[in-house]
């Protein structure tokens, strides 16, 4: 299933608040909550990963892993909290405006 | 610090080499551990990944800028005689036009370095009657009823400079300054360096003479010291105490003069007793400077002056002017026009001719931009496989585009930074041309400011636009399939476009030939002027013996003994004194009539009084009668006439022994013409010589006069004699000795300029040309190397093909001419009011430029068509 655009940035904030994350942590939780839907490339995420940084929604931390490696955990910051539920509300908006257009299901599809 | 802002701090720190290596290690060894984890192949292409995350901070393009400039670096040091030729041409080009451009800008478009400059306002007045340009000058009364208006003005001010002897008795030297009413510098709004400033009090007749000196005069002669502050400075004689320093920075509101001394309006008679009669009400001579009302629009300042300008005109014209002169004064209306670049008689003398060169040095800047095109042309050719390549492994025709373009934008970057070094020491030639021989340098602020930066940058842009974009898309319009192979059709389209190029530089420096051609011939013509004099062998000194405290009868005999004594020096063949010389920028002007006709009320002759042997030493030529001589002295009043006075009024007539009554005295006296003389111009080389009327020296006082002495034998060892004989004479004023020559050439300093440098830009611009000619012609005989071999092996004779190059040459010159001849003509038309003796489209300039131009082409063809009949047949054929 393909994204959105600018939908790549909320999941990532949005799978954030669970908690702190390296980033291929980010990438495999996004894979399983969406119950294999959204398969997110890992060429997009992480260029994704170092734009939400500068603009200072998520920082990054080296720590050490569940098999005791080192990896560059991210965490969300105060700001990316604030962003999230901006786009949270937006996206909820969003979603009802599109459902309230489609409807149920038109008879005749498949 | 806000988010946003700190996000811009990270991404400028990743400019910083050291930040971006932490930064690159940091994300290799997040990656590196990142793959660890994962199934091998499942996060795809790393490098990739790695080069879009660098994206994100957003200095890609700069990443390209810098790799670019490393490029086009590299290429350029590689080539380094086209780099050369490209980067001198260029800076000839650039260096011109910002030269000529910043004296513009320190003539004309400087603000002045006082309190908000653009609310001040120049006064002009127009007459109703009168035609020709509004007079900017006025009356003392009139400068100071204006700064009496609250109502209009906030603050105005007249002033006029002035050169004051400064110095103890016997070592006087000339200082530069300027008279100034009383709120000058409140108009202004300056502030003192050190002191106070002059004020209203300080411009009443009876006020203690005071004067505020120049910060750099400050330096200079009082090396800065605090204790200059009530001194006592010897001007004209006469103790002055010195009240403040003006502040750094400000030499005054007269743009192109140094004000180390001012003094105000007031004490004008008492320093230069001989000019009293400034002060009156009919003498004409301050320009005046005035800030309006804060908020109040200039055209309603306007409105408002001009409404109560009929009653203020009763209070301050002078009561002695006839009935229409006082109604003509009243009726004028005045004229509001920004006043904040300051007053400078060098705007209207020097701004048109200077922006004449400009567009001059514009034509000249484009021939260089064609030279450089061609040159990148060429070498387009040369690089066309590499280009060809990079296009084929899939490179963007934009990328390409922008990496030619940054070499052009950094060649035309290197020119400009040379050509505004260039500019630096052009211009300060140049300003030395403005003033020639006479004794205060002009002294203008050249500093680069943002103007001439800006104007030089931009004059780069537009050049590396303009030579760079063509040979950019013609060397990648290249289609896909015929990469890498030899494409016939674009090296036609090509070889048109350099053609083009070259006969577009023959058409520009046929402009700049006959522009050349028509201002040298000006200056020769006026040179050859026969002014009715001989100027050569003439030494002159100016006298002002009012300051030496000579009065009247005093003043006369001081001044025959000063002509008796200067007549005894050896080498001396006659002296003569006279009001004024010609050509001085002094002029008399009288109304006059034959006896019996009415005077008029108006001048209409120039007068000038002229002692014995005046015509001898000037070698003016009597037509008739006789010239003055010692008999011309007491009440018989005696006149003589030039020709154009003798053929006005008594046509047909011989005017000897007839009288004309003239107001050179009160009651107006009868003169009897004694003699008529050859037409003389007297205030300028250019036009026809009005009448003329010289009366008796010796029959009419003066104040300021000056001795005019023809010498024979070296005029330096004349002239250091007679300052020696002199100079005792006169303890208070510095004599100084000049030659008339040097006088005459002062009144030719515009079109020495436009001569010298119209002269040499269309030097430059043939030179250009002929390279520009030059590097196509052998371009294309090495191009053609296997045709010419062909050629030769068919029996083709070496005169053949020599003749072949020959003929291209001036077809491309014939090409140029062709639409140069017509586009000289418009253009000259508009220089026509700058020109003498001959017409903008003179045929003879015309040929001359054209015979010059094919000469030089030929020359230029020379080199490539002999090395083209030297082409060896079996080694050209062998050659591929």
């Amino acid at each position: 299933m393909d994204l959105l655009q600018g939908t790549l940035d909320m999941l990532v904030l949005k799978t954030l608040l669970l908690g702190p994350l390296h980033g291929y942590g980010i990438a495999k939780t996004i894979r399983v909550n969406s119950s294999e839907a959204l398969d997110i490339e890992f060429g997009s995420l992480y260029p994704a990963l170092k734009r939400l940084e500068l603009k200072g929604w998520i920082a990054a931390k080296w720590d050490t892993s569940e098999f005791n490696r080192r990896a560059k955990y991210y965490r969300l910051t105060p700001a990316g909290r604030k962003q999230l539920q901006a786009e949270h509300s937006k996206w909820a908006g969003f979603v009802s405006a599109v459902g309230q257009i489609m409807g149920p299901v038109p008879e005749g599809g498949k | 610090m806000s988010l946003r802002m700190m996000g811009w701090w990270q991404r400028f720190k990743y400019l910083l080499p050291s930040y971006r290596r932490a930064q690159e290690q940091d994300m290799r060894a997040e990656l590196e551990s990142l793959r660890a984890m994962a199934e091998p192949g499942e996060l795809g292409n790393m490098t990739r990944t790695a080069e879009e995350a660098r994206a994100a901070w957003g200095w890609v393009w700069l990443e390209q800028l810098y790799r670019d400039v490393q490029y086009a670096f590299r290429t350029l040091r590689h080539n380094p005689g086209f780099t050369a030729t490209a980067v001198l041409s260029l800076a000839l080009g650039i260096g011109a036009n910002t030269a000529i451009f910043s004296l513009i800008d320190a003539i004309a478009l400087r603000w002045l370095p006082v309190r908000a400059p653009q609310e001040l306002v120049q006064l002009k007045m127009q007459s109703p009657r009168r035609q020709g340009p509004p007079g900017d000058t006025f009356s003392y009364d009139i400068a100071t009823a204006m700064a009496g208006r609250k109502d209009i003005f906030a603050d105005a001010c007249g002033f006029s400079g002035a050169s004051f002897d400064v110095g103890p008795r016997g070592s006087v030297s000339g200082v530069q300054g300027v008279w100034v009413t009383g709120d000058y510098y409140e108009t202004l709004g300056l502030t003192p360096a050190l002191g106070r400033l002059l004020g209203r009090a300080d411009d009443r007749k009876d006020a203690p003479l005071t004067a505020v000196i120049g910060y750099g005069y400050w330096e200079r002669k009082f090396a800065s010291s605090p204790d200059a502050v009530g001194q006592s400075l010897l001007v004209n004689g006469v103790p002055v105490t010195v009240v403040g320093v003006s502040p750094r920075g400000f030499i005054g509101a007269n743009v192109g003069s140094v004000a180390d001394i001012t003094v105000a309006v007031a004490a004008l008679p008492r320093l230069q007793p001989a000019f009293a009669p400034f002060l009156g009400p009919g003498n004409f001579w301050l320009s005046i400077l005035a800030r309006p009302k804060p908020g109040v629009a200039i055209s309603r300042t306007e409105a408002h002056l001009n409404a109560v300008w009929r009653q203020l005109a009763e209070q301050v014209i002078s009561p002695r002017w006839p009935a229409w002169q006082r109604k003509e004064e009243a009726d004028s209306t005045f004229d509001l026009v920004p006043g904040g670049t300051g007053i400078s008689y060098l705007r209207e003398r020097f701004v048109r001719p200077l922006v004449v060169l400009l567009a001059v040095a514009g034509l000249v800047l484009l021939i260089a931009c064609a030279n450089v095109a061609s040159l990148l042309l060429a070498r387009a050719t040369a690089r066309q496989r590499e280009i060809s390549v990079r296009l084929a492994i899939g490179a963007g025709r934009g990328r390409i585009v922008r990496q030619l373009l940054t070499e052009s934008a950094l060649l035309s970057a290197i020119g400009a930074a040379m050509g505004i070094c260039l500019a630096c020491i052009g211009s300060r030639f140049l300003v030395a041309t403005l003033y020639g021989s006479s004794e205060f340098p002009v002294t203008v602020d050249l500093t680069p400011n943002w103007h001439i930066l800006g104007f030089a940058s931009a004059v780069a842009l537009a050049t590396g636009m303009l030579f760079g974009l063509a040979p950019a898309f013609q060397s990648t319009a290249i289609g896909r399939s015929a990469v890498l192979k030899e494409d016939a059709r674009m090296t036609r389209s090509r070889s048109r476009l350099l053609s083009s190029l070259v006969s577009a530089q023959v058409a520009l420096s046929l402009l700049l030939l006959v522009g050349a051609g028509l201002f040298v011939r000006t200056l020769q013509n006026l040179l050859n002027v026969d002014p009715g004099f001989r100027r050569e062998g003439v030494l002159v000194v100016d006298l002002d013996g009012q300051r030496e405290g000579y009065e009247d009868a005093r003043l006369t005999a001081f001044y025959s003994d000063l002509l008796d004594r200067v007549q005894r020096i050896p080498g001396v063949v006659s002296a003569s004194i006279s009001t004024h010389t010609p050509l001085s920028g002094w002029t008399w002007t009288e109304a006059v009539a034959p006896k019996g006709q009415p005077v008029p009320e108006r001048d209409n002759a120039m007068f000038v009084g002229a002692g014995p042997n005046y015509f001898a030493t000037m070698q003016t030529r009597l037509l008739a009668g006789r010239e003055f001589d010692a008999r011309d002295r007491g009440t018989a009043n005696v006149a003589v006439v030039n020709q154009a006075f003798a053929e006005r009024y008594f046509p047909g007539r011989n005017p000897l022994g007839e009288y004309v009554s003239a107001t050179v005295t009160k009651p107006p006296s009868e003169l009897q013409i004694v003699g008529v003389a050859q037409n003389a111009m007297k205030d300028s080389l250019r036009g026809t010589p009005r009448p003329t009327v010289y009366v008796a020296y010796f029959q009419r006082g003066s104040g300021s006069d000056s001795l005019e002495i023809r010498a024979a034998g070296s005029l330096s060892q004349i002239a250091a004699a007679i300052h020696k004989e002199l100079q005792p004479s006169f303890p208070n004023t510095p004599v100084e000795v000049r030659a008339l020559t040097a006088q005459v050439e002062q009144t030719l300093l515009e079109e020495r300029l436009m001569a010298k440098l119209a002269g040499g830009f269309g030097a430059l611009g043939l030179l250009l040309a002929c390279v520009g000619l030059y590097g196509l012609l052998a371009y294309s005989v090495v191009r053609r190397t296997k045709e010419i071999g062909v050629r030769m092996a068919l029996g083709a004779q070496r005169g053949a093909v020599l003749w072949m190059v020959a003929r291209r040459a001036l077809g491309l010159v014939a090409a140029g001419i062709v639409i140069g001849v017509p586009v000289s003509w418009l253009l000259a038309r508009k220089v026509q009011a700058m020109l003498f003796g001959l017409t903008a489209t003179d045929p003879g300039i015309v040929v001359t430029a054209v015979v010059l131009l094919s000469m030089a082409g030929l020359v230029a063809a020379y080199f490539p068509a002999r090395r083209a009949a030297r082409v060896d047949p079996t080694t050209a054929l062998r050659h591929e």
